[in-house]
């Protein structure tokens, strides 16, 4: 089986993360392999442990391949970085043409990726890299069985009244979410490999894709600033003792919040 | 003059979901100031009762009813909304956050070539009729502000209970009867059932009303007195990370970063120290409450109303008394 897996490193959910100004944003350097990809790359390894065949990992980034680095040490074979001057601040449609015109050749029979990004929490590359490669995909998936002869997947994804089973034909693109499969913690030496792993760079040129393409669809959403999210107001302790508390409680979600 | 707002009203079992009726209501106001018609985009199978629900709050309903739409795959949702959008190319297309939408807009936006903010808190139209929309990023840290291109439509998916419902609404709605497609990348995929969850309450990414658990409880069957609190509130029941790798409840109750954001009227936080994976998620939320029996629990700092204190002798006694107001109307 020829899988990839597209990764990407973000700030660490516990980093600071502040307005500097409209255009600015204040960044801790806490980063992560996002938590929904290290749960594709996992997932990709598994199928490559029982079906053999090779795990690629791939990501869109001037400035990080550490996310890279974490596959290789989980166990892929192989790290394609794109990374290219235009691709500075694309929003994810421009990211998901350079990754679509990298694969569209490549002999696949899956793609993973995680449910969305711990950044922009948008969501969108995958099924994006999908419609544009014309692959079947299915989003959030928590469970993946794979009939290679029969080029079929079969998937669990979740949606609000439980879990839907779906059987979707292969070459296909799945997102992964918690529940799927928990990630393997890599070994010592795996890890110091990795760190010696050669990575492949490809810029916008070599994919072979027009400057002006990827100009026009970052152009189709930008963020025009950025806010501080909006202040709570205070808390207000409730400081009487029990049962007295519960009775005001109620009163001021009654009266005050007018919520029930 | 934009011509037309279309929100698409996302429908399971024949039933529309509650948020495409926050969203029309929105567009309804927002149609005043530049002056478009508000549809409903209605895309399922049996959809008569649906169309009924949608017709005193759209200008216009566009229904394809057919049974390769019933369940949802995006195969069949986007040959046909692609080739209706293309026909129309209305000025903004509207959805709820679901898994549906999750799956789809993302697709469809790509196969458009248009833009598409997903899981916004914030949409307006300004006096001057320009369109500002907020979105958190970065979990809620942040927020930004976008700036869309000409390109239409305009998609935005927006959370539930961003907006009332406008119960005064009372169009009657023109019904546009439109044939579905079909085409071989159909039979891609098959959806071949659902596991349902077992009990009566909405998923915690709709309810009006969360009440939710963390590693305080101190064990599952602990739950049982959250779950009364809920049956007494008609509230869904959340919990935390902790809780959920302790495998004490099942994932897909999970609030926060690695699980679901919330945005309910009203949600109550009972033994949650309140770690930034969890606050991220309930940022959202109207008036949050919550019991610790920690002074210094990060929660509060979120909080509108705090009780320090026991869960186990408060959760019974609010139980008790929110029976009483309750039932007394």
């Amino acid at each position: 089986m020829e899988i990839f897996v597209l990764v990407k490193q973000v700030p660490d959910p516990e980093a600071m993360i502040k307005v500097k100004s409209d255009s600015e944003l204040d960044i801790e350097n806490r980063y992560f392999t996002n938590f929904f990809d290290e749960i594709a790359i996992e997932a990709a390894i598994r199928m490559k442990e029982k079906f053999g065949g090779k795990v690629t990992v791939l990501t869109v980034d001037n400035h990080r391949v550490d996310a890279l680095r974490r596959g290789i040490s989980m166990g892929a074979d192989e790290a394609i970085q794109i990374t290219d001057p235009l691709l500075e601040e694309a929003n994810p449609f421009a990211i998901s043409r350079a990754i679509a015109s990298y694969l569209k050749d490549k002999p696949f029979d899956l793609i993973l990726a995680g449910r969305q990004a711990m950044d922009d929490d948008a969501g969108i590359v995958g099924p994006a890299v999908a419609e544009l490669l014309e692959i079947p995909h299915v989003n959030a998936i928590v469970s993946l069985e794979i009939d290679p002869q029969k080029k079929e997947a079969l998937v669990r994804r979740e949606v609000e009244e439980g879990k839907e089973i779906i059987a979707c034909s292969l070459p296909a693109l799945f997102t992964c979410q918690k529940g799927l499969c928990s990630p393997r913690i890599p070994q010592v030496l795996n890890v110091m490999k990795a760190m010696k792993a050669q990575i492949k760079k490809l810029d916008i040129k070599s994919l072979g894709l027009n400057p002006n393409e990827i100009l026009g669809l970052k152009d189709i959403i930008k963020i025009k600033n950025y806010i501080s999210p909006p202040k709570r107001p205070p808390v207000k302790m409730i400081k009487e003792d029990f049962p007295e508390n519960v009775k005001i409680l109620v009163k001021l979600l009654r009266e005050e919040a007018k919520v029930i | 003059m934009e011509n037309e707002i279309w929100v698409f009203a996302e429908e399971y079992d024949g039933k529309v979901r509650r948020v495409a009726f926050e969203l029309l209501s929105a567009s309804a106001k927002f149609s005043k100031k530049i002056g478009a018609k508000v549809s409903s985009i209605l895309l399922g199978n049996k959809l008569s009762e649906a169309i009924k629900s949608l017709t005193p709050f759209s200008d216009k309903i566009y229904v394809l009813d057919d049974p390769i739409l019933s369940p949802y795959t995006s195969e069949a949702f986007i040959l046909n909304l692609s080739n209706l959008i293309k026909k129309h190319r209305p000025y903004l297309l509207l959805g709820g956050v679901s898994s549906t939408t999750k799956d789809l807009f993302p697709r469809l936006a790509m196969n458009l070539k248009t833009s598409y903010a997903p899981e916004c808190t914030s949409v307006e139209i300004s006096e001057d009729g320009e369109l500002l929309v907020r979105r958190p990023i970065f979990g809620g840290k942040v927020f930004s502000e976008l700036k869309f291109s000409e390109a239409r439509p305009i998609m935005i998916t927006i959370r539930n209970h961003t907006f009332s419902v406008d119960e005064s609404l009372n169009k009657s709605a023109e019904i546009f009867s439109i044939e579905a497609l079909k085409d071989s990348t159909i039979s891609r995929k098959k959806v071949i059932g659902i596991e349902k969850v077992k009990g009566e309450r909405v998923d915690i990414s709709e309810a009006e009303i969360v009440v939710a658990a963390g590693r305080g409880i101190k064990g599952p069957e602990n739950f049982k007195i959250i779950e009364e609190l809920a049956d007494v509130l008609n509230a869904s029941v959340g919990t935390t990370r902790a809780v959920v790798d302790e495998g004490w409840r099942d994932q897909r109750d999970q609030i926060g970063k690695s699980g679901k954001n919330i945005s309910a009227k009203l949600y109550m936080a009972f033994g949650i120290s309140g770690a930034v994976h969890h606050t991220l998620g309930i940022g959202t939320c109207k008036t949050i409450v919550a019991v610790d029996i920690d002074p210094n629990a990060l929660i509060f700092n979120y909080a509108d109303y705090g009780i320090v204190g026991d869960l186990f002798k408060i959760v019974p006694a609010l139980k008790d008394e929110l029976r009483k107001v309750v039932s007394s109307g």
